[in-house]
């Protein structure tokens, strides 16, 4: 469905492939018979490495459940996803586990951190679970890109919203994954956190060459994208690159219209 | 209304969450109500059991002992005369001479005691009319002659005995050998005691030693006589009424159960304690179940204020909860209760104590204490959480739910915490420095209270403490996960330490029980390596006086140098300044200082061995002022007074034969006739040199016939001792398994709940790669922390208590403190297998967990 290729911005990953993840015919159905809902129908779609991915559409249009799927947190019904060479559709738990842990970085909405758990402790909990030992080069550059020197013995609860994703994003970047899921990252943030949140998202493909998908609903947000997705009803429906707010704006405004008349 | 309404409908929804509490409060419901159908059932069969027994009116000499096994092991009688006197009197239908003996033991061809072993009696008796009332000859027929026996139905069917099998009845005055010619059922239920009939002749010869009489007359009244008017009448026929106990039926049957009461009252309040020390634990899970539905409902709670709900209403609403809680954990632990009754009566049957079920007694206050005991104590439970739900603000519906992490607990705590504890060791300190006994056990008592509050009071920042350093010594292994446990144990001090404190309560009364239970065998067995010089003891094991034949076959025994005879006489003191006191007299050879060293403050113990001299204890002598050279008339009870001078004062700085009065045994026989002369109590016996083994094997197989009797050397006696005291510690513990149990109940209650709470952070973590491995792994820990941590401070407060314990008791010769630390390891070490054990459902529950919801942002 989409050809885009982007040249990889860094030298270590010449070797990988162009896609950090591929779908292919993925449907996702809940129920059976007079019941069943198709979240995903037949979804194709690739993304690609190195790029700010975001997935728009609107509720219900199945996007949390790509990203989900992508993610190796949910399975899918049938269809097969790559991360990079590997399958993971009909991956065991355990396996899964581990890919996540090792490859996968995550950012949700809300609720991102241990409460038992300082920030620095937060950032590196998935490699202390890993059982590896940071980079410490690596995590000082992350810690100072996102601003948190001096918060890093803060607990969550000490923190603002706006510090706590920002920790959530600095966790999902410590580990170096191939790719960071964001659901919703800046969804209970005001404008201005969510803002330094995602120009911080920004930079980190720019700069660091970090392959990032997000899903969202927010226009704003999705024009911080190198390219936006759009599901409707558990299909992608459409396309845009280089996005501006105003952009995507029109295209929802659009999709709203035709919803309504159809 | 509404209040009822959405109180109901909470408690329906959580039923999961409340089930542990419910659990909790129905096991000490349970407990309580199971212990008093249990000893209503066991009042009621020895009511039973007492008034088919008893005739209308009983006559017996003024002197006859209830129970107790009597000196000289005859029982008082009275003559035939007197039957036919009696018999004659107007409104008497008959009257008949009853002999009843419990001096005897009864065993089979193989020298098997036919007794109970659950201390019922063994009785001896002459067939009566009055005995057809409580049972029936089943088949044969009564004795009748000296060659024939009848013996009761359900001892017959537990030795496996049938007609014309021997059995031979052990007397003072000699064995009777006879066989089988009958056997009889009891038509009440016979809780344990073995029943033998002889013929009247022989029952009177050889259990009271002389022909024609009998220990009681059996009285029954014409119709319309009352028992008290036939009393009356029969009294005033007898005219002296110091020589004739007369007890109506009904007396008879109080006297009877006055003898068992005490014993019942003991059972009924001490498990009642264990009952109530499991209500107090299962306060604790109480509390935190509500603590913890309260927190989570806060956003919920804040909905209902910020629409108009008023404090109160709130309040009450959980308040209803707790009440619903209680009806359901009460009523379930009411039938359970019954049901326990019944398993303990069972229980009973396999250790040889009949009770049938159909004396099962449930007083309408059983169900009425255990409901309200339930529902008051569940009501308590909840009323710190609900107030604190009330005081939710109306703000916090539009809050983020999330549960506040770190509750610091308030300095207010940590100075009454450490205030109490402080007064509380202060108590412990003073009992150790006490010199008198009831002064000490008042501090021990202050001292252990005061603590216990204290501890449980400070318990969440002990928690915090506790937690870090088990944390940094044992979690430190488990790396990150061992870190999150240690984190999430921490997270909630007060639930931490509610948790563990529930346990700390049971692990602290095993721990202190396991001290003084421990302390008293190492200070016993010191004491008995200081003074006992004996090779071998002899005595029986229900009490039974050495029977003449068997202390003859003792006397006859190759390679003993010699044997010592001990025997006990009441007596009345006068002392010189004119006090009198009811004492008993140790009757023995001069031998006996050799098996027992004493040591004496004044004169010489040999001397008094000589002809009318005695040695006195020197408490005795200090109180009475009596010193070397005095003399006491000593008024046998079984003879004439007589005077003897004091010899010798012993010193009561003693566990053995702490201030007992030693005569020689001649002195005793100089004044008290050879009938009456009590029978040997111990006996003693002392290996020639070298010759120890073959000697005591001798003496085991010389007592073979009679296996009544025990033989010990050293040894065994020690070991015996601690055998006795392991028992009774068991028999604590076990009951205390009760508390524990709730306790566990409880930390598997936090758990599970916490799982609940955390679903979101589990979720996340899940997320981000923690596998269900280390999942299990770091709720495991986090339970194993918890149930350490309750341990910790529990076998801590147990030692403390039962070291000052120990020297208050050292005042009653408890010298030695012996802290049994296998004991306590393995109960710590166990502690931890506990929480493993604890945290398995709340672990699998977890790793179930679907990721997905549990991260879900929208709804």
């Amino acid at each position: 469905m989409t050809t885009a290729v982007s040249i990889p911005r860094h030298g270590d990953t010449g070797g990988r492939t162009a896609v950090a993840a591929r779908a292919r015919q993925v449907v996702k159905a809940y129920g059976a018979g007079e019941t069943r809902v198709v979240a995903l129908d037949h979804v194709d779609v690739d993304i690609v490495r190195g790029q700010f991915t975001a997935i728009m559409g609107p509720s219900g249009s199945g996007k949390s459940t790509l990203m989900h799927c992508l993610a190796g947190l949910d399975t899918v019904t049938s269809g097969q996803i790559h991360l990079a060479d590997t399958e993971i559709t009909g991956l065991k738990d355990k396996k899964l586990t581990q890919l996540r842990r090792d490859r996968i970085g995550f950012i949700f909405q809300a609720f991102n951190l241990l409460p038992t758990l300082n920030a620095i402790e937060n950032i590196t909990l998935p490699m202390d679970i890993a059982g590896r030992k940071p980079d410490a080069g690596w995590l000082q550059q992350v810690v100072e890109t996102v601003g948190l020197s001096d918060r890093l013995k803060h607990r969550p609860t000490q923190l603002s919203g706006g510090q706590q994703q920002r920790v959530a994003v600095a966790r999902a970047l410590a580990a170096r994954p191939e790719i960071i899921f964001g659901d919703e990252p800046t969804g209970n943030l005001d404008s201005r956190a969510g803002a330094e949140v995602l120009s911080f998202l920004r930079r980190s493909v720019d700069e660091l060459g970090q392959t990032i998908v997000m899903v969202t609903h927010d226009p704003v947000a999705a024009s911080y994208a190198d390219r936006v997705l759009y599901l409707a009803d558990g299909s992608i429906v459409d396309e845009m690159k280089n996005p501006t707010a105003e952009q995507v704006l029109d295209r929802m405004k659009d999709f709203d219209a035709r919803g309504r008349t159809s | 209304m509404t209040v009822w309404k959405t109180s109901m409908r909470n408690f329906l929804a959580h039923k999961g969450r409340m089930a542990l509490s419910a659990v909790a409060v129905l096991l000490s419901v349970a407990f309580v109500c199971g212990t008093l159908v249990f000893t209503d059932t066991m009042n009621t069969t020895f009511d039973k059991l007492f008034a088919a027994t008893s005739a209308d009116v009983t006559v017996s000499p003024k002197t006859a002992e209830t129970v107790d096994v009597p000196e000289n092991g005859k029982p008082e009688a009275l003559p035939a005369s007197v039957v036919a006197e009696v018999g004659g009197v107007d409104g008497v239908k008959k009257a008949e001479g009853g002999v009843m003996s419990m001096a005897v033991t009864v065993v089979d061809a193989d020298n098997k005691n036919l007794g109970s072993d659950t201390g019922a009696p063994t009785i001896a008796g002459n067939w009566t009319d009055n005995d057809l009332r409580s049972m029936e000859i089943t088949s044969g027929h009564a004795p009748r002659g000296p060659t024939e026996v009848m013996i009761d139905a359900d001892t017959a069917e537990k030795h496996h005995l049938r007609l014309g099998d021997e059995v031979r009845t052990i007397a003072v005055t000699g064995d009777i050998r006879a066989k089988i010619t009958g056997i009889a059922s009891f038509t009440v239920t016979n809780p344990g005691a073995a029943v033998v009939y002889l013929d009247t002749a022989t029952a009177q010869e050889k259990l009271l030693g002389a022909p024609g009489v009998f220990t009681h007359i059996s009285v029954s009244a014409e119709a319309g006589l009352t028992d008290a008017e036939l009393k009356k009448k029969v009294a005033a026929a007898l005219g002296d009424p110091g020589a004739y106990k007369l007890q109506t039926q009904e007396e008879a049957a109080a006297a009877g159960k006055d003898s068992m009461g005490s014993f019942l009252d003991v059972m009924k309040y001490a498990m009642l304690g264990f009952a109530g020390i499991a209500f107090l634990v299962g306060i604790f899970l109480i509390v935190n179940t509500f603590s913890m539905l309260v927190a989570q409902r806060t956003r919920e709670i804040g909905l209902m204020r910020a629409i108009g709900s008023s404090r109160k209403q709130v309040n009450r609403s959980v308040l209803v909860e707790a009440v619903l809680l209680g009806i359901v954990g009460s009523v379930l632990g009411v039938a359970a209760g019954i049901g326990l009754a019944v398993g303990l009566m069972k229980l009973m049957g396999s250790i040889g104590m009949e009770l049938s079920t159909k004396d099962l007694t449930v007083a309408w206050t059983t169900p009425v204490t255990g409901l309200a005991l339930g529902i008051v104590v569940t009501v308590l439970a909840a009323y710190v959480p609900a107030r604190r739900a009330g005081k939710v603000s109306p703000m916090a519906a539009l809050r983020d739910a999330g549960t506040p992490a770190d509750a610091r607990s308030g300095w207010i705590r940590a100075g009454l915490g450490l205030a109490l504890t402080g007064v509380g060791a202060a108590g412990l300190w003073a009992t150790t420095q006490a010199d008198e006994a009831s002064e000490g056990s008042l501090y021990l008592g202050l001292g252990v209270v005061l603590t216990l509050i204290g501890f449980i009071v400070i318990g969440p920042l002990l928690a915090g403490v506790v937690v870090r350093v088990l944390g940094a010594v044992v979690l430190r292994l488990f790396g990150p996960v061992g870190r999150l446990a240690e984190r999430n144990a921490l997270r909630n001090p007060r639930r931490t330490g509610a948790t563990g404190a529930a346990l700390m309560i049971g692990l602290a009364l095993v721990a202190c029980l396991s001290v003084v239970g421990s302390s008293m065998v190492a200070s016993a067995t010191d004491e008995l390596d200081k003074s006992v010089g004996t090779d071998f003891i002899v005595q029986s094991n229900t009490g039974q006086l050495i029977v003449p034949q068997a202390a003859d076959a003792i006397e006859k025994v190759p390679g003993i140098e010699y044997v010592t005879n001990y025997k006990v006489l009441a007596a009345k003191l006068t002392n010189p300044d004119g006090s009198t006191a009811d004492e008993h007299i140790t009757a023995a050879d001069p031998t006996y200082p050799r098996d027992l060293r004493r040591t004496t403050t004044a004169g010489d113990l040999s001397k008094a061995y000589g002809t009318d001299s005695m040695s006195v204890g020197s408490d005795y002598a200090a109180l009475h002022k009596i010193e070397v050279g005095d003399e006491i008339a000593v008024a046998f009870k079984a003879g004439e007074t007589a005077k003897l001078k004091v010899a010798a004062i012993t010193s009561d700085d003693t566990t053995v034969d702490q201030g007992a009065m030693y005569v020689n045994i001649t002195t005793a026989e100089r004044h008290v006739a050879a009938d009456r002369m009590p029978k040997n109590m111990i006996m003693f016996a002392a290996a020639e040199d070298g010759k120890e083994k073959e000697a005591y094997a001798a003496l085991k197989s010389s007592l073979a016939a009679y296996p009544q009797y025990k033989v010990q050397n050293q040894a065994d006696f020690k070991q015996d001792l601690k055998d006795q005291v392991g028992q009774l510690l068991n028999i604590v513990y076990g009951l205390l398994a009760l508390a524990i149990i709730v306790a566990v109940l409880g930390v598997v209650n936090t758990l599970a709940l916490s799982v609940v709470e955390r679903t979101r952070e589990i979720g996340l973590m899940r997320a981000i790669g923690l596998s269900r491995r280390q999942l299990r792994r770091m709720i495991r820990l986090e339970s194993v922390v918890i149930a350490l941590f309750g341990a910790l401070l529990g076998l801590g407060l147990g030692m403390g208590w039962g070291t000052s314990a120990q020297k208050l008791l050292a005042l009653e010769g408890l010298g030695v403190l012996e802290i049994p630390w296998p004991t306590i390891i393995t109960v710590f070490v166990a502690s931890a297998f506990v929480g493993l054990f604890a945290a398995l459902v709340p672990a699998f529950r977890a790793g179930r967990m679907n990721v997905l919801n549990a991260i879900a942002t929208d709804g």
